[in-house]
């Protein structure tokens, strides 16, 4: 046994040291947990920070082998056609390489994806302006006793639950923008290629613009606070020497400030844009759903999003199990979707990040 | 600043363009704030005229009736996810500040497969998940619509904010604290309790109220999770579990006219429990900043906001 | 006794007993299984307690609720817990277990009951469905046929007066308002029956191009809405001028207070028949005698005189197999309640939704069914 408190056979045995023994049990549960507290926090962490890519990984790989089927018969067809429907359900049931489905059965998306990124076009091309324009009033030209309110107030609106953002906009904007705005645009627009799809008929406010204007209305915060945080981080001098200069706002802003701000701002809508692709409630709620590509802008439409959420408890009725297949392979598309904007996001701000500050340098 | 040069054409121009600037930026903001205004004033008339206090404590009848477990399952939620996603979040967040072994490139840590995987779960969207709750805990483990899974998903979403804060909480306590515990002896464990994760935890504790806003938001992950129900069941699993977004997104279309405020009066419950959540993670951190240390014996006005735990930002991109 | 003989007569013996043993226990446990199930005298087991979970169609969904009061008032011990949220939903968390009972309009397609075969529809109650249209000015019941349906939510005929419209109502004044044909956007067992009548009454036309179903691929017709649910049908015609949607009988009461009317439709024999309790209950009595032991058989329009064409058994989508000998107990009860005649089908349920009782044979052929419930 070795000595207490140093090498064996040095120090003379203390009385104390023989009748020791070992420590009583609290010191050494005590003893034990400091000893390990660390092992513990570094194991513990470890396994917290892996645990967000083995949800990712679970979650690819769930969809992927639920949509196994449905991706070998539906083929490239999902992605450029047109059609969708289960076939006939309450029919013949057909095998296709040895997956068995409906007779008459096909799933083409081009209205579901083409409706995800319309609105999300939409919402980012009406956000993104307005985001950066509330962004400059707030940080340049209003006294703090103003813009530090109203930022409260775009943080309150990020945190509106969007089914209530979307129930608003069903029962109160909607209708409101059906009868007033939407028909001043359709009367007045030109048939020229583009502002075709702003004439009549106008609908009754579930549509494709609708649901554009909302899902800006929820990208807003995002885009205008991230902004906003950039604008402050802009040191001063290169904006006063500009003024100094004799450049007028809006040149330093175009200037100076914008090229400053840009790849955070760009990181800020790709963000945005993330948000609007996998909104589902409020588009369920103000899209109409409709499963076809809309005549014009006011028409009603769908997303994948609002198609997995309305389709999904209903696809079990087709017994082959190939609707339920075929909606993972749409969460799937979607999954994708998202995953490479994000990582598209990531690689544009690395960039341009590298290009080197502008004007001044810090 | 007024010219005094002779104003000639391309001045007027200017000067127009800065006019036009200066309104558009105005408008822009109007353009906003005039919608989220007509928002909550119109979740407010649809609510208010019909308001009854006993809908707090009153339970869902097929009639109409109180929305008092909505209310409690919404809580219920919120509280597992604090425990669920804030523990494994919290410690995801020490794990990307305090103990990843320091990358090459210095300065931002924006690498590394863990962050990235992070960030990326972070902007999945939540109806996908739901459907990896659906197919693999609901029916899969046969679970059935309950709480377990609901929590389980609900806490997926959230762990990447929390643990961004954390990290961002963490990465702004000086490292003069931390090079002070290990010169006293501290060990690791109790250096990064005592005093790390001390003044670290305003800003962790804000971003834990940020989550548990998103959590409560949320509609599509758990209808397939959850389901509804009208009453609290007594298990976690193979019981159907209420909660107050369900109400808000059916009951305004449903036959039954007193369901109709009950949607309304649901909103107003959901927008008030985020104020709150807000309105609590501010004071927390102007609690904090009045305190801290680089905030004293500094010039109120011109100086740059001190160092203290991070503002409150609810507008952390999500979905 | 010789030894070899003690050894064959112990043989035999044992032979006899284990085979009399063997008799007696599956006897035993044959009485006992099928004398677990008996029905009192009131027709209506039990329950064990506890909560009964049920949703599925909109349209079943009011009576349901009337019903899933009742039935707490006379078994305080067990609660059932309603939703509507469409037939499809019904038959998918039915199928996977998730909730106790669905309710459907429309029965079982073979592939699912080939995938579940302890899956079954039980009828439980005949139940209708009615077109409805929000025409400024018009509140009488126009004559629509199934041919005309058919090509409205085609998009072939786009204003109300044209004139497949007006030849079949000469009394009354059609403006040229454009038609919006309202669908649900929700697998719904409407769809299903609406889509039943169009295809059997324009077979070369829906029935060949499009056909039947949950969701079907509507057919692009201008300004075409999806709505949830009966009730979104209900609030989305109110606020779409020249709507026309079909909406479940159920919701008459709503479609009338909306300021909505509803048509007088097509049946095989040519003639335009209101939905009344007559029109239904004269529909539904034609296919008493067809209606086979499982309940699957469509009532749409049958050939019957002055039979309303669009009229359905309500279906309760339970599986035999349930996780608890309790669970399916409360289930058996709460269905045996709800198809007794004393007590949910009774008129005083059934006529605040416009609904029909069961004919008696169905209910003997519902109530073997409900007894399958283990």
């Amino acid at each position: 046994m070795t000595a207490v408190g140093g090498v064996a056979g040095r120090l003379p045995a203390t009385p104390q040291a023989e009748s020791i023994g070992k420590p009583p049990l609290p010191k050494r549960a005590a003893a034990f947990f400091r000893n390990n507290e660390e092992h513990a926090w570094r194991w513990s962490a470890r396994v917290a920070v892996v645990l967000p890519l083995a949800a990712l990984v679970f979650a690819v790989t769930v969809l992927a082998l639920k949509a196994w089927p449905a991706i070998r018969v539906n083929g490239w067809y999902f992605l450029y056609g047109r059609n969708w429907t289960e076939g006939s359900g309450y029919g013949a049931v057909v095998h296709t390489d040895g997956v068995a489905h409906p007779m008459g059965s096909q799933y083409g998306a081009l209205a579901i994806l083409w409706g995800t990124l319309a609105s999300s076009l939409i919402a980012i091309v009406i956000a993104l302006p307005l985001s950066i324009g509330a962004a400059f009033a707030l940080t340049e030209r209003l006294p703090g006793w103003i813009s530090r309110p109203l930022g409260l107030a775009i943080e309150i609106l990020a945190g509106i639950p969007s089914v209530v953002i979307g129930l608003w906009g069903i029962l109160t904007f909607g209708p409101w923008l059906a009868h007033n705005v939407y028909p001043i645009i359709a009367d007045h627009a030109p048939n020229v290629p583009v502002l075709r799809y702003f004439r009549n008929p106008v609908g009754g406010g579930e549509g494709l613009l609708s649901a554009g204007i909302v899902l800006s209305l929820m990208i807003v915060p995002i885009i205008t606070s991230t902004t906003r945080d950039l604008f402050l981080q802009v040191p001063p001098l290169p904006k006063e020497g500009a003024s100094a200069l004799g450049m007028t706002d809006w040149e330093v802003a175009n200037k100076v400030t914008l090229p400053w701000v840009r790849s955070g701002i760009i990181g800020a809508t790709v963000l945005g844009l993330g948000r609007a692709l996998g909104e589902t409630i409020a588009i369920v709620m103000i899209g109409g759903a409709a499963l076809r590509i809309p005549i014009n802008i006011y028409q009603p439409f769908t997303t994948v999003a609002a198609t997995i959420l309305t389709q999904l408890d209903g696809a079990f009725t087709d017994g082959t199990g190939f609707a339920v297949a075929t909606l993972a392979e749409l969460a799937l598309v979607l999954a994708v979707i998202s995953v490479g904007v994000n990582l598209a996001a990531r690689v544009i701000i690395t960039r341009t990040n590298r290009i080197g500050a502008p004007v001044g340098g810090a | 600043m007024t010219t005094t040069l002779a104003a000639g054409p391309s001045t007027r121009r200017r000067r127009i363009s800065t006019i036009t600037w200066r309104v558009l930026t105005y408008v822009a903001l109007a353009l906003i704030m005039a919608p989220a205004a007509w928002l909550l004033i119109s979740v407010l008339a649809h609510a208010v005229p019909h308001w009854q206090w006993n809908v707090l404590w009153t339970t869902l009848t097929p009639s109409g009736g109180g929305l008092r477990d909505q209310i409690l399952g919404t809580l219920i939620l919120m509280l597992g996810v604090f425990i669920v996603a804030g523990s494994i979040g919290v410690l995801a967040g020490i794990h990307l500040a305090e103990l990843a072994r320091p990358r090459k490139r210095s300065g931002k840590a924006s690498g590394g497969p863990l962050r990235t995987a992070s960030d990326i779960l972070a902007g999945f969207p939540s109806i996908v998940l739901g459907y990896v709750g659906y197919t693999a805990l609901v029916v899969g483990l046969h679970w059935g619509f309950s709480l377990l899974p609901a929590v389980i998903i609900l806490s997926i979403m959230v762990i990447p904010y929390i643990a961004k804060t954390t990290e961002t909480a963490l990465r702004q306590v000086p490292t003069g604290y931390r090079e002070g515990a290990e010169a006293l002896g501290m060990s690791m464990g109790y250096g990064l309790r005592k005093v790390v994760l001390k003044s670290a935890l305003p800003g962790i504790v804000t971003g834990l109220l940020l989550a548990l806003a998103i959590a409560c938001g949320e509609t599509a992950p758990l209808i397939y999770t959850a389901g509804f129900s009208p009453t609290l069941p007594h298990s976690l699993t193979h019981a159907q579990f209420p909660y107050l977004t369900y109400v808000v997104f059916q009951y305004y279309n449903a036959p039954e006219t007193q369901y109709h405020y009950l949607a309304f009066d649901a909103a107003l419950i959901l927008v008030v429990i985020v104020l709150l959540l807000l309105v609590a993670s501010r004071i927390i951190v102007s609690r904090t900043q009045r305190h801290s240390e680089s905030a004293r014996g500094t010039l109120r006005q011109r100086r740059p906001r001190p160092a203290g735990p991070p503002e409150p930002d609810l507008t952390l991109p999500r979905r | 006794m010789k030894p070899l003989m003690r050894a064959a007569r112990l043989r035999r013996g044992a032979i006899v007993t284990a085979v009399a043993g063997l008799a007696l226990s599956s006897v035993v446990i044959g009485t006992a299984a099928s004398a677990s199930i008996k029905l009192p005298g009131s027709g209506v087991e039990t329950p064990s307690g506890g909560t009964v979970t049920e949703t599925g169609s909109t349209l079943l969904y009011p009576l349901f609720n009337l019903w899933a009061g009742a039935y707490n008032t006379k078994f305080s011990s067990t609660t059932i817990q309603t939703a509507g949220t469409g037939s499809g939903t019904g038959i998918s968390e039915a199928e996977n277990g998730t909730i106790d009972i669905g309710a459907s309009d429309a029965y079982l397609s073979p592939s699912v009951v080939s995938a579940n075969p302890d899956l079954k529809n039980i009828p439980v109650a005949i139940s209708a469905q009615m077109v409805a249209y929000n025409i400024p000015g018009v509140l009488s019941h126009l004559k629509l046929s199934g041919k005309v349906l058919s090509e409205i939510y085609q998009g072939q005929i786009t204003k109300w007066n044209a004139s497949q419209i007006t030849s079949a109502n000469p009394g009354v004044t059609l403006p040229a308002t454009p038609i919006v044909t309202l669908h649900r956007s929700d697998s719904s067992g409407d769809t299903f029956l609406f889509t039943q009548y169009l295809s059997k009454a324009d077979p070369s036309g829906w029935g060949a191009k499009i056909g039947f179903n949950t969701t079907v691929p509507w057919p692009a017709a201008p300004g075409a809405l999806g709505e949830t649910g009966n009730s979104g049908m209900v609030s989305g015609c109110k606020a779409t001028p020249g709507c026309i949607a079909y909406i479940g009988i159920s919701y008459l009461t709503q479609t009338l207070q909306a300021g909505l009317a509803y048509a007088a439709l097509g049946n095989t024999k040519g003639q335009f028949v209101v939905p009344t309790q007559a029109s239904i209950a004269a529909e539904a009595a034609g296919f008493v005698k067809k209606t086979p032991a499982n309940g699957t058989i469509s009532l749409i329009y049958g050939n019957i005189d002055n039979g309303y064409p669009i009229v359905n058994y309500e279906y309760a989508i339970v599986s035999d197999n349930q996780s608890s000998s309790s669970t399916a107990k409360n289930v058996r009860s709460v269905l045996e309640w709800a198809i007794s005649p004393k007590y949910g089908n009774s008129t005083s349920y059934l006529s605040q939704v416009n609904f029909q009782p069961l004919p008696s044979k169905v209910e003997a052929q519902s109530v073997k069914q409900i007894l399958g419930i283990k």
